[in-house]
Formats: structure tokens, sequence, C-alpha cells
């Protein structure tokens, strides 16, 4: 019980909010604008498990949202000049890890902290992209959006990935070597580096491993829609990260599982159209998630102090 | 007095810094016509000025070891609660300028309640701060409402000049000579150092380590209330998207500067010149002809450049070190 505590008290809050819903706006419960909302979040989803793996490896990385742009655009370019979409997507993927295994060089090779690199990396992926494409959008040939098929397959097609590798980084984390090998490092590094792990090796690793999946969920987005817009991807980082702490990752490293990562996601997930059938204006969401993070930080805080006490 | 090895590095770093602000300055003198004219020079500082002050407030906390991810959104959430106050609540500037001071000041202070009453990491609390103050100041104006109209005597303080130099300039290098002589010249700077170096050991040193800390915070988002009166001022109005990515630049300057971004290492001149540098390559763009965005990528690049550069010779030094620790091979006796 103790052990899942923050997960199992995340779920509470966010039955709460469903079961808030279910009483007074019953027309949230309709499966058509449901699964539009699994499906914009499914990106997310891919994004969070990946920032997951970093956090709990003791890192950071707020460049996301500019990877996740620099990845679309290039996968737009890529499908208009008639690429498969299979390869594609392969090349997405390809490049998000590169873009992640730059920022992992620098903290892994060059000990450098992450979240000034990644600030770094951050600003220079989006200008760069402005200054190439000047906001101009990407048009896809048809034949990408859906990958072809029919809305609602292609809908389900793309939360069923995101759950896919939900549940095979889930598993991996708990199962394998590798898996345990990130936890070991988030907990003391040094500790770990006396029992034979690489520290630097596992960070760097981790890094390419959210570049990679950031390019997956680029590819999952751009599969939503006729455009790719260069600005997609703003903000994508803080999404991420909240639905990570929230999850009841600690942001010190070493702790935390997938589960809470989807179950913190579902509920900041829940908040935009929360507010909408509850009447509250929109502009709202930003505040309320900012206040959820804070609110799970200090009940993070207020339990590890009662620990040591 | 001889000056330690270290001293006579930061020296080097800093002077460095300056061939290159100089090196700046004189080529985009030379390759455009404008450029060097004292009008143009005086707009470089009036655009400097607020990214200066968050870099300012921003060197104790770079010391100490923290980081605050938020200013930029405070900036934001100040900037409209100015105006707010100013035309909704009818309160004169003068007034509104106190008031949002003090707003500052709470901002601040709850960063700083947080960090050091439940010792969460300064990283995690200011960057959900960043979202709580930048949503709280969309929600406040529903994303749209833009204050505008101010008087003419307000606008004085960011848009005209006194005693023949920009207006905001009179306040921007009193804060600076303030802030340079609290970490150069009193034991506050001194502590910053020591807790920077290590918070335990400055907390068996018998300091106030959690007095300081609360004291960079809130001095932080007095500091970035301040930079929203005047960045107000200066554009003559307010929007809920004031001030977005300054914290980008103020770190940028910060780190420019010298200041060792694990904190314990760092100076406020450098910080200046940091500003200097990034203000005139921006400006020096601009007269260039290239676009802002080629402005931000090498800032960012910047950034990198200037991390990896203050790393390089710790890295060389540690190499050297295990290559001359490694063991000699085992000689088999015969």
């Amino acid at each position: 019980m103790s052990r899942y505590f923050r997960e199992l008290s995340v779920g509470a809050a966010l039955l709460l909010v469903l079961a808030t819903l279910a009483i007074i706006a019953p027309g949230f419960y309709q499966p058509q604008p449901l699964l539009s909302l699994a499906t914009r979040e499914a990106p997310t989803l891919v994004v969070a498990c990946g920032m997951a793996l970093v956090i709990i490896c003791r890192q950071i990385d707020i460049s996301v949202g500019s990877q996740f742009a620099v990845c679309s655009v290039c996968a737009g370019l890529l499908a208009a000049q008639n690429w498969p979409t299979a390869l594609v997507a392969v090349a997405a993927i390809a490049i998000g890890a590169l873009l992640g295994a730059i920022n992992g060089a620098l903290v892994a090779g060059m000990r450098l902290p992450s979240i000034v690199v990644t600030l770094a990396t951050m600003v220079t992926w989006r200008e760069a992209l402005r200054w190439q494409r000047q906001g101009a959008f990407v048009n896809l040939p048809d034949r990408v959006q859906w990958f072809g098929l029919s809305q609602s397959t292609g809908q389900w097609l793309l939360v069923a990935v995101a759950l896919v590798v939900l549940g095979t980084l889930g598993l991996a984390l708990r199962g394998l070597a590798a898996g345990r090998f990130l936890y070991a490092v988030g907990s003391d590094a040094e500790a770990a580096r006396l029992a034979g792990i690489r520290p630097r090796q596992v960070t760097f690793q981790s890094f390419v491993a959210l570049g990679a999946l950031t390019g997956l969920a680029a590819m999952m987005n751009v599969a939503q829609s006729p455009q790719v817009d260069p600005k997609s991807g703003t903000g994508l980082e803080l999404k991420a990260i909240a639905a990570v702490v929230v999850g009841g990752v600690a942001i010190s490293g070493g702790r935390g599982t997938l589960w809470g990562v989807l179950v913190g996601l579902l509920l900041l997930a829940c908040v935009a159209p929360a507010l909408t059938h509850l009447h509250i204006e929109a502009y709202w969401e930003k505040a309320i998630q900012g206040g959820i993070i804070l609110l799970a930080v200090v009940a993070d805080g207020i339990r590890s102090r009662k620990g040591r006490m | 007095v001889k000056k330690s090895p270290r001293q006579n590095l930061l020296f080097r770093h800093e002077f460095a810094l300056l061939v290159v602000v100089a090196i700046e300055w004189i080529g985009f003198n030379a390759a455009t016509a404008r450029f060097g004219t004292l009008d143009n020079n005086f707009d470089i500082l009036r655009h400097s000025v607020e990214i200066g002050l968050l870099a300012l407030a921003m060197t104790p906390i770079i010391l100490t070891g923290g980081i605050d991810l938020s200013v930029g959104s405070l900036l934001g959430l100040c900037a409209i609660l100015f105006g707010k106050l100013w035309r909704d609540a009818g309160l004169s500037p003068a007034a509104a300028g106190v008031c949002t001071l003090a707003i500052g000041a709470a901002g601040g202070g709850l960063n700083a309640v947080l960090i050091t009453g439940l010792r969460l990491p300064p990283l995690i609390v200011t960057l959900g701060t960043y979202s709580l103050f930048r949503g709280l100041a969309e929600a406040i104006t529903r994303g749209a409402d833009t204050f505008t109209n101010f008087p003419a005597s307000f606008l004085f303080l960011g848009q005209e000049r006194w005693l023949g130099c920009p207006t905001q300039a009179w306040i921007f290098f009193p804060t600076a000579a303030a802030v340079w002589l609290l970490v150069h010249r009193t034991t506050f700077g001194r502590s910053f150092r020591a807790i920077g170096f290590s918070p335990e050991g400055a907390c068996y040193a018998g300091l106030p380590v959690n007095r300081r800390l609360l004291g960079v915070y809130v001095l932080a988002g007095l500091v970035a209330a301040l930079a929203a009166i005047i960045y107000t001022a200066r554009l003559g109005q307010a929007k809920a998207d004031a001030g977005t990515g300054y914290e980008l630049f103020a770190i940028t300057a910060v780190v420019l500067g010298g200041t060792s971004i694990f904190g314990g290492i760092g100076s406020v001149h450098g910080t200046l010149l940091g500003v200097a540098a990034i203000a005139i390559l921006n400006n020096g763009l601009v007269h260039l002809r290239q676009p802002r965005e080629a402005a931000g990528m090498l800032t960012g690049a910047l950034l990198l450049l200037a991390l990896t550069g203050s790393v390089a010779p710790k890295l060389w030094e540690a190499w050297r070190a295990h290559r001359r620790s490694r063991p000699p091979l085992p000689v088999r006796s015969p």
C-alpha cells in the first residue's frame, strides 16, 4: 500500500474528477469526444514515458518540445517528397534519437547540468526552425493522414501504439537489467558505478531513448492532421514533466513507475475538458496545471520530511 | 597582494569577455552605418535594461547553486497586475508601482518558502511557478486584454531621456551597483558563495542558509517586478505574454559572464558583460538585416559554447590526472 501510495492517491484524485464530471456534466462521457481526447494525448503519453526514463535517471530534458517540432517538420517534408510513410516514421525516430544524442553527449560526456544544456538546445532548435520555415506550414499528401486508414481506425491505432509503448517500457523498467540500471544511477550514481554500471553511458542512453520516443510522438502527431505546424510542440516539455511529476516519479531520481505517469497524464488531460464542461474559462488551464505540479511536489516534500523524522 | 590562481582565472574570463564585447562592437560598427551612433547605443541600453535586471537578480541565485526559471513569467504577471491596478483599481502609476513591487516580492517569496521550507529542488519549484504565474496572467487577462494609454508622465520612465541618458538607465546602474556591493563587498555575498560550494558546509559553519536563500529568491521576485514596470513603460502596453523567454536570456547572460552553474564561483561585473554581449549581438544583427530568429538561435548556441568552454579546462585536468594516476603495469618477476 505505502509503496504505491502516490500512484493510488493520484488515481483517487482522477476518479474524483471523473465522478464529479459524471454527476455535473454527463455530456463529458460520449465515445467520440473521448476517443478524440485520447488521440490528442497519445503523443504526449509517448513523450512523457521517455521523460520518465530521463527523470528516473536524475536528469531532465526541457528541449523535447523543440525536438518534437523539428521531427514533425522533417517528417512532413519527407512525406511531401513522396517517401513511403513507414520510412518517414523511421526517419523521424532517427532524427529524434540524433537530437537526443546531442543532449546526452553534452550532459553525460561534458558533465554539464541537464537543465541548462536542454534550455540552450530548446531555444537553438526552436529558433533555427523558425528561421528556416518562417512560420510556413508543410502540406501533407492525403495518404499520410491516419496512415491512409479511416479516421476512427487511425485514432484507435494511435492510442494502441501509445499504450504498447507504455506497456513495453513499463515492463522493461521493472524486469530488464537496463531498466534497473536507470533506477540505480538515479538513486546514487557513485554506488551504481561501484556496482559495475557505467552511469554516464546509462544517462546518455536515456537521452537517446527520449529523443527517439519524441520522434515517434512527432510522427503520431503528423498523422493526425493534413498540415504540419512548425510551432507544434510548444509547451510539450511542461506537459510531459507535469505528467511525470504528478504521477509520482521523484524529480531527485531513482523512484517512480510508468503506471503513475499514465494516471498523472490522464488527470492533467481531464483538466481542459472538465473546465469546459464546468463552464470555467479555458484560460485557467495553464494556471491549474502549474498548481497541480506545485501541489504534487509539495506533497512529495511533506512526505519525505515525515519519512526523515 | 598576490592573487590566487582561481582569482587569476576569473580575471582572465571576464577580460576575455570584455575583449569579445569590444570586438563585437567594433565589428558591427565597421559593418553597418548606423550602429555606432549615440542614439543606437542608447537604444541598446534601453532594450537591455529588463533582461539586465533579471540577470542581476539571477546572479546571487546561481551563486548559491540554485536557479529560477519563473522570473520571465513573474515579469508578465507583474506587468498585467500593474496595468490592472492602474486602470481598474484607479491607482496612480506610482502607487500601482509600489503594489507591483510587493506582488513581485510575494511571488519570489512563494518560490523561497517552497524551496527552503520543504527543501524542494529550486528547478522543479520554479518550473511549477513558471507555469502558474504565466497561467494566472493569461487567466486574469483572458488571454486578450491589453493595458495601454498610460499617462505620459509614466511613459517618461521607459521612452524618454533624463539628464541625457535613457531614464531607465538611472534605475539600472544604481541597482547594478547595489547588487555588486551586495555580492562582492558584504558578508551576504560571501555566504552565497559558501552555500553554493557546499550547503552543508555553510550550515556547519553557522551560516543561516535558509534565511540567505529566502533572501535571494525574494530579491529576484522584487527585481522581476521592477523589470515589469520598466518593460510596461518602454512598450507603453502590458500583455499576458510579457517577458516570455526572458529567463533564458538572463541565465545565458549569467553563465556567459563566468558564473559557474554549479554555484560558488562568479561575479556581477561578468554578468553585466554577458548582458552587453547578448544585447550588442541582438542589435547588431538587426542592423545587418538578419531576422530576429537568427539572434535567438545564436544566443542559444552562445550559451552552449560558454558552458562547454567553462568545463573544458576542468575536464582536461581530470583526464590528465586520471592518466597520471594510472598505476604502472605490473612487472612479472623473472
